[in-house]
């Protein structure tokens, strides 16, 4: 599978797994439990650069291209879920949104500070009653004199406990249905800006996800992401990107999944062999490991057509479908494997089943997915 | 002006798929020993300015063990590579390392690590100390540049030994001395993107094929085979104590304990 690689993209993974393997694996199990974001952790994948993988370096940022983003969230989801998650939404959806529509100004005030992960940052489109559908957000931004006075509820805010930059979409003009919709960049700390409880949830509970609700918050005009009316341009250039990180975290978990699988089935012994050499085991086994080969071609060849500035659309929707399903599948057979033991918090394949299954559902479920790539088979 | 400081580093094999030992970034990793001396030499660049320049012998293949040395921040990069060198022991190997450490003087240190992780001789940075007619010391666990020369610790048997060190020298680095630094993504990007990692032959080392390679190493590896360990189950009888008694008699007579 690394024949898609080059040996930069190797050295990027090489660096991030042992960074992972010794920062993270003593700590995944404990962070899920209690729900705790790693600071300490973070702090240091900000140094090195996690933060800010494809930004520019004028900016502060790593410069690298889209494989090599793929990689480093497969690597880190590979150990932490989490925290894949907290990395992929920050650069796809938060910064790389204010690199490509923001003016000069507005990239020198926020890139930087992301870039270097001394900021977090957060996309905060999804509404109680608003969901897939993007167009129908009822959260408002008003416009009086220099500033908008905003008015939001912002829900399943991925980072939103922790996100000091926070993408807020809002309708600036009522009366403009899709066009009417713009982005306006909420700082923590604006008084009005409040993070609700974070939720408790079934997995990737290291990441610190929240509401985010803006009451009679008066923002600067000048923090509008480019200009009023673009904000569904915005968001779905975002999460067009955003998919590839997402399927990556997917491809990330369904590998670790194998690998304990893997090591399971050769030590565990029922009538008198490792259970591996049971053809039922043997036979899973095989179909995981082909399922998350594929899966990970799928998210580097979206990576890779991103990087030769080709259409992508389709491709990360489909290697988001696909990786996505396959994480759930994989995760699935690891715990089946592991017989009675999998089901047990002593060992890790349950938090990959809780981690795998909401990649079904975030940025895009997966049947809005099959709607994205539905519609681009019956246009050909 | 800062010290320069040479650090010579090796790409050592982790896997030999099918018994194969093809060396590629697939198959082969930085010695996990050499790290602490790349640290070491980059440590002293960080406080003091200089620069660190690293070699390394090998195939082509291996120029990525290099480009992840810049990625980690040195300033220079020379893979010795020549189809003369191959099967080179480690008196040959450290003809080649002297023949280019010599053309890069002036130099203030030469680093190495204490050893490499898939031949584990340790006779590298020793024998192209004296080729190069340097003092040596190995092991080394703290340097401390003073104004001429430096302060070197090494720790030997439970006691820590305290050497004053005239240089241009020649240290090897204890494993544990310093805990190497992580590659960051921008040094990645700039090592693979801009970074030049130069590639000498032999003809530029000055050398002959006779002084290096099968033809210039006075050890030959005859056969490699793998040493199957056997382990063996005793049970021991009679009371508790008479036990532990015979347990450790057995331990004192093997040796484990004194």
């Amino acid at each position: 599978m690394d024949t898609f690689l080059s040996e930069k993209n190797k050295a990027v993974r090489r660096s991030v797994r042992a960074f992972c393997e010794r920062e993270l694996r003593p700590i995944a199990k404990e962070i899920d439990h209690e729900a705790s974001f790693p600071w300490e952790v973070v702090e240091k994948m900000g140094k090195l650069g996690y933060f800010g993988i494809q930004a520019p370096k004028e900016l502060s940022g790593a410069g690298l291209d889209t494989l090599s983003y793929a990689v480093v969230i497969e690597e880190i989801s590979r150990l932490c879920a989490g925290l894949g998650l907290c990395v992929s939404v920050h650069n796809s959806v938060a910064l790389y949104p204010i690199v490509v529509f923001g003016n000069e100004e507005q990239k020198k005030k926020w890139v930087p500070p992301l870039a270097t992960g001394q900021k977090i940052g957060a996309f905060c489109l999804t509404e109680p009653n608003v969901g897939s559908d993007a167009s129908a957000i009822e959260s408002t931004a008003i416009r009086e004199g220099d500033a908008y006075v905003v008015n939001a509820n912002k829900v399943w805010v991925t980072n939103g406990g922790v996100a000091d930059i926070c993408l807020i979409f809002v309708r600036t003009d009522p009366e403009a249905g899709r066009k009417g919709i713009s982005v306006i960049v909420a700082e923590r700390g604006t008084p009005g800006f409040v993070v609700g409880d974070l939720e408790d949830l079934c997995g990737v509970r290291a990441n610190q996800v929240s509401s985010i609700r803006l009451y009679d918050c008066r923002i600067p005009s000048s923090h509008i992401l480019g200009k009023e009316g673009i904000g569904l341009r915005i968001g779905l250039t975002a999460l067009d990107s955003g998919r590839i990180g997402i399927a990556a975290q997917a491809v990330g978990i369904a590998q670790a999944a194998l690998e304990e699988a893997v090591q399971y089935a050769k030590q565990r012994r029922q009538f008198g062999v490792p259970i591996a050499q049971h053809q039922a085991i043997a036979m899973m086994l095989a179909d995981m490991a082909t399922e998350v080969t594929a899966a990970r071609v799928m998210v580097y060849r979206a990576a890779i057509l991103r990087d030769q500035g080709k259409p992508y659309s389709q491709a990360s929707a489909m290697a988001k479908l696909y990786a996505s399903e396959t994480s759930t599948k994989v995760t699935d057979k690891a715990v089946q494997i592991h017989g009675g033991y999998g089901y047990s918090k002593s060992y890790p394949v349950e938090r990959y089943h809780r981690d795998a299954r909401v990649t079904r559902i975030y940025e895009g479920t997966s049947e809005v997915h099959r709607m994205v790539v539905a519609r681009g088979v019956l246009e050909e | 002006m800062g010290p320069h400081i040479i650090v010579c580093i090796k790409s050592v094999l982790v896997h030999a798929p099918m018994g194969r030992s093809v060396r590629t970034s697939d198959s082969c990793e930085l010695n996990p020993f050499d790290r602490p001396a790349l640290e070491a030499a980059l440590r002293i660049k960080d406080e003091q300015g200089g620069s660190v320049t690293v070699i390394s012998m090998g195939p082509d293949s291996v120029i990525f063990t290099l480009q992840e040395a810049i990625a980690m921040g040195t300033d220079r990069a020379i893979l010795l590579s020549d189809p003369a060198l191959a099967d080179s022991d480690t008196l040959a190997t450290s003809t080649a390392l002297a023949a280019a450490i010599k053309k890069l003087a002036p130099f203030d240190l030469v680093l190495f690590g204490s050893r490499t992780a898939d031949s584990d001789t340790g006779h590298v940075g020793p024998q192209t100390a004296i080729l190069l007619e340097l003092p040596f010391l190995g092991g080394a666990y703290m340097i401390e540049r003073k104004e001429k020369g430096l302060i070197i610790e090494r720790k030997v048997d439970g006691f820590r030994e305290r050497f004053e060190v005239i240089t241009p020298a020649a240290i090897t680095i204890h494993s544990s001395a310093f805990d190497p630094r992580d590659l960051n993504l921008t040094g990645i990007r700039f090592a693979y993107d801009e970074g030049d990692v130069e590639i000498w032959r032999l003809g530029e080392l000055g050398l002959s094929p006779e002084q290096v390679g099968d033809a210039g190493s006075p050890t030959k590896v005859l056969s490699l085979s793998r040493v199957d360990r056997v382990r063996k189950c005793e049970f021991l009888s009679g009371s508790t104590e008479e036990q532990a008694t015979q347990l450790v008699q057995r331990l004192v007579e093997t040796g484990t304990i004194f």
